[in-house]
């Protein structure tokens, strides 16, 4: 296609020098708004490497702003000077231009440069992470349909629901999951690490800041996947941190370490069970799957509707098989069932104390 | 050699052999082995699906709308996301694209009478749609939950639907390789004399781009899907963990086949915008070349960077770097053919069409959509993004105002060819800002709803997310309106669009030079070509189009004899 020597002189109006000196105006400004924007405002910064995660994520956005305003810029600039005007000519052609080889090899080396720098800006803060101390603290994180529980060092068996971490102790976090994918995201520190079952997964991080910040599973696991979030902990002074664990030492003295998760152990006792406390619970944590308190037995959503559950001639027999009698009841809420219709979670996926059992109880007792 | 005409069978080269013309209504419109006829099938189904795709989008919105779920349970809602993702993926935007405008459009491109295997094309076809009710009939035994991802182990663990699902999505692949394959032979052996491939109009270099893609990609998905199949039904455990099978392994053998796949999704539309672009402003495309060749670089990358889609997996650390240098440098093609589009408007005389406002349309979304694709690729940023709403927002931005932005561009372009009659440019106006206003109020919010801690694939959420998710379900009404009146138009036009004649945009590929519709044997004679098509200024570079053949000239020989 020998058409280049074909191609008219190109000469640039003075409007698109104009457009492209505002164009440079706003892309300095948005640059210098993105670095002086004090992320930690939108999303709180819990722990190293969270400051470098988000050093890229500015350095990402001020450079892509000049990308994008200068596209956008001349695509607007253009579409508007070069639109066909009424006083054209019908059959009246642009400017025959085909191509320009010092144009087009900018266009491919300046990118180029800057792919080069974003690469190695990029590895950078990826040898940050890789680099976070390999001692201290080592916790274990295990995700299950649909809760985590940890372990720690010196602590028999798990710790259900809130991790507690001490600020400026570095953090070595094992994760792995018992059934399905999960994941493990703490958006206040900018990592996460998908738990694999059969697979460890490690993330490594300094807490810094001390409050209370989201876990959040981000792999899709199941019906509650979405209701998959629990709370870390990080605690100053050390010795608060170090309180709470032995708290956890002597409680879990004579668990096993093989604890089945989240359920399992002696009955749950009944005694004392308060019917206002289990309705609260139940519009929190039941009516997902179960739909509201007046559904009957046929009307389903994940399980089946609760209302008369432990008063229903046409359901004499619950969903195990066993007769309907509170203590029955009772144990399913504890160890969970998973049948024809689907997995009841278990007290400890669902978050429940034995004390909120004894209420739920007491509550669907109610329910005549 | 004589010069084929209608109705005639000749034994002579590729190019002048024509078929009978069909005379009975099911052998012309029914299983027909002319490609256009089968563009077209593709195209109305695909749109079919792109309804029930975009009911359940709204679907999704309206549940969104409540933090606890405004509209269904959360197993229901599960169904409803994986079986939307699924259908826009694989039963909208690659068959529009590649069975849909493909067909129609590249074989006359080139000057060609049919695709190499007519045959196998009417195969392809009629794989596609039992296969999309396949794939709609799993809601019936419990459609899969997982997402259009499907990750083990809970893919395992999904209702019969998922079976259902691997099977549909399956029969859907074979179809997308056949047609890789002939559209590949097509491409190399069936140009017309003188179509060299520098002369080739740059939808044809898309498509050129891609079919390689449907062919060896999709074998990968394949695989995956038979061995989840056997898994599920016969216990052989590949994916399973607890039987000493990889749940990542499957991630692998998706991501291999799903990253081409976006390209699969996306070169022919740039190859769309491409026609559209210079048509309008009445220029040549600027660095013909470089577009053409980007595309190819772009395939050829894209082969090389699945694994971007498992940096929270559990890859091995090192393993990451080359994934995300390798990405970033697919981003470098793609700005040249930006950059390219953004010069082709300059110096023009630009024509604002339904077509030109969605091309012009396009290069904004795209660019936006290919801007938080940079950010995904670096890996410190990808552990914070991966897994939550920013990666819906991405995805939509290059899916939506990318692929199908082109796509009703390509609708509102060829229109006229495929049916003789033009669409209503004030509705198609009114399409387009409807559409492009409703798609970014959407799409933008879910940035940040990801970046501040929503996850994807969650049928509740975090109250705090409820105000920005009202607005997106809002827009997303608009974006719907938009799409309506986009079907009422086109089915309006139908009958009372006005007659369109063979080139009502006055453009310059091929296909613009034959009657509207083309008559089955698309060219009395197949024409010689002597330049690429894009100079607006010069005569037609074809001779030997109907009546004017010049006898001075040899007789047309075709490319590849
Ligand atoms: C993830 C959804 C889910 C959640 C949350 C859930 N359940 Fe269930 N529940 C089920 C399913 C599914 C069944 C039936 C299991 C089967 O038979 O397959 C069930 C069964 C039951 C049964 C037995 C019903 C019968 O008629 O035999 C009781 C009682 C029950 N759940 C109480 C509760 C209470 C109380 C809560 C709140 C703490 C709760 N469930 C939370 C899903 C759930
Ligand atoms: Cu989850
Ligand atoms: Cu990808």
């Amino acid at each position: 296609m020998a058409v280049e020597n074909r191609d008219p002189a190109v000469k640039l109006e003075r409007g698109f020098w104009l457009v492209t000196a505002v164009l440079a105006v706003l892309s300095l400004i948005a640059v210098v708004a993105t670095v002086l924007y004090p992320v930690q405002r939108l999303l709180p910064e819990a722990a190293i490497p969270a400051d470098q995660i988000d050093a890229l994520f500015k350095f990402l956005v001020a450079s892509s702003s000049v990308v994008f305003i200068f596209v956008i810029g001349y695509l607007l600039y253009f579409s508007l000077a070069f639109r066909r005007r009424s006083s054209d000519a019908p059959d009246a052609v642009g400017v025959q231009i085909h191509d320009s080889q010092s144009l087009e090899m900018w266009w491919t080396i300046v990118p180029t440069i800057f792919i080069i720098v974003l690469g190695i800006f990029s590895i950078k803060i990826w040898y940050g992470i890789q680099v976070q101390p390999n001692s201290g603290l080592v916790v274990e994180a295990i995700g299950h349909q649909w809760f985590y529980d940890f372990r720690y060092p010196g602590v028999h068996g798990t710790i259900p629901n809130e991790m507690h971490l001490p600020a400026n102790v570095p953090v070595t976090l094992h994760t792995t999951a018992q059934d399905v994918i999960h994941s493990f995201w703490i958006p206040a520190i900018r990592l996460k690490a998908d738990m694999v079952p059969g697979l460890i997964n490690t993330l490594r991080f300094t807490p810094t800041n001390p409050g209370r910040y989201e876990i959040i599973c981000t792999e899709f696991c199941g019906t509650l996947h979405g209701e998959m979030h629990k709370q870390v902990v990080v605690i100053e002074p050390q010795a608060k941190f170090i309180a709470w664990l032995s708290g956890w030492k002597s409680k879990n003295a004579h668990a096993s370490d093989a604890v089945p998760a989240g359920g399992g152990g002696p009955p749950v006792s009944l005694a004392g069970g308060d019917a206002a406390a289990g309705k609260a619970l139940f519009a929190q944590k039941c009516i997902a799957c179960h739909g509201a308190a007046t559904n009957g037995f046929e009307k389903r959503v994940v399980g089946p509707g609760l209302d008369k559950v432990l008063d229903d001639p046409a359901h004499p027999k619950l969903v195990d098989g066993n007769p309907a009698t509170p203590e029955n009841v009772a144990k399913i809420l504890q160890n969970g069932y998973h049948g024809d219709m689907g997995q009841m979670p278990s007290m400890g996926a669902n978050g429940l104390s034995a004390k909120d059992v004894a209420n739920l109880v007491a509550y669907l007792k109610t329910l005549k | 050699m004589s010069v084929a005409v209608h109705g005639e069978v000749h034994g002579g080269g590729v190019a002048d052999h024509i078929h009978p013309e069909p005379q009975t209504f099911v052998r012309k419109y029914i299983f027909s082995i002319d490609h256009k006829i089968i563009g077209i099938q593709y195209i109305i189904t695909s749109f079919v699906f792109m309804g029930l795709g975009g009911l359940l989008a709204e679907l999704i919105r309206v549940q969104l709308m409540h933090h606890s779920g405004a509209l269904v349970n959360p197993d229901t809602y599960n169904e409803l996301y994986s079986i939307h993702g699924s259908t826009m993926v694989w039963l909208v935007i690659i068959p529009l694209l590649t069975g849909g405008f493909g067909n129609f459009v590249f074989p006359l491109q080139i000057g060609a009478r049919d695709v190499a295997f007519p045959w196998l094309n009417m195969v392809s076809f009629w794989i596609f749609p039992p296969a999309g009710l396949m794939l709609y009939s799993s809601f019936l035994m419990g459609a899969p939950v997982a997402g259009w991802t499907e990750y083990p182990p809970m893919s395992l663990q999904g209702a019969a639907g998922t079976s259902m699902w691997a099977a549909a999505i399956f029969l859907i692949g074979v179809s997308s390789t056949m047609t890789g394959i002939n559209f590949l032979v097509t491409l190399l052996k069936m140009r017309a004399p003188g179509m060299t491939f520098t002369r080739m109009p740059l939808f044809c270099w898309a498509q050129f781009a891609t079919a390689p893609l449907l062919m060896i990609a999709t074998t990968a998905l394949g695989a995956a899907l038979a061995a989840l199949f056997i898994e599920r039904q016969f216990g052989v455990p590949f994916f399973d963990p607890t039987k000493g099978g990889s749940p990542v392994l499957w991630q692998h053998m998706f991501w291999f086949y799903s990253h081409p796949a976006v390209y699969i999704m996306i070169l022919p539309a740039f190859g769309m915008i491409s026609e559209i672009l210079p048509t309008f402003a009445r220029k040549p495309i600027f660095g013909y070349k470089m577009i053409a060749f980007s595309s190819v670089a772009i395939a050829l990358l894209g082969f090389m960077v699945w694994a971007h889609h498992m940096f929270t997996s559990g890859l091995a650390p090192w393993l990451q770097l080359p994934f995300m240098i390798l990405t970033f440098f697919i981003a470098i093609p793609t700005g040249i053919k930006i950059f390219s589009w953004l010069t082709t408007l300059w110096g023009g005389k630009i024509q604002f069409s339904t077509a030109m406002l969605f091309a012009v349309g396009f290069i904004a979304t795209f660019t936006f959509g290919g801007i938080t694709g940079v950010f995904l690729a670096a890996v410190p940023f990808d552990l914070h993004a991966h897994g939550t709403y920013f990666i819906v927002a991405h995805l939509h931005y290059v899916l939506v105002g990318g692929s199908l932005m082109a796509i009703l561009g390509g609708v509102h372009f060829w229109y006229p060819k495929m049916s003789g009659r033009m669409m209503n440019e004030t509705l198609g106006k009114w399409t387009f800002w409807l559409f492009f206003i409703g798609f970014n109020g959407t799409f933008i919010p879910m940035h940040w709803l990801g970046l501040l801690g929503m996850p994807r694939r969650v049928a509740t959420y975090d109250p705090q997310f409820q105000t920005w998710n009202i607005v997106a379900t809002a827009f997303s009404f608009v974006m719907t309106a938009a799409l309506l009146l986009f079907f009422i138009n086109a089915l309006y036009s139908l009958r009372n669009g006005r007659k369109a004649g063979p080139n009502p945009w006055n453009a310059r590929t091929l296909e613009w030079q034959i009657p509207s519709p083309p008559p089955y044997y698309n060219f009395k004679h197949v024409p010689a070509v002597f330049a690429a098509p894009y100079d607006f200024a010069e005569p037609l570079p074809y001779r030997g189009l109907e009546g004017e053949l010049d006898p001075s000239v040899p007789a047309p020989v075709p490319a590849g004899h």
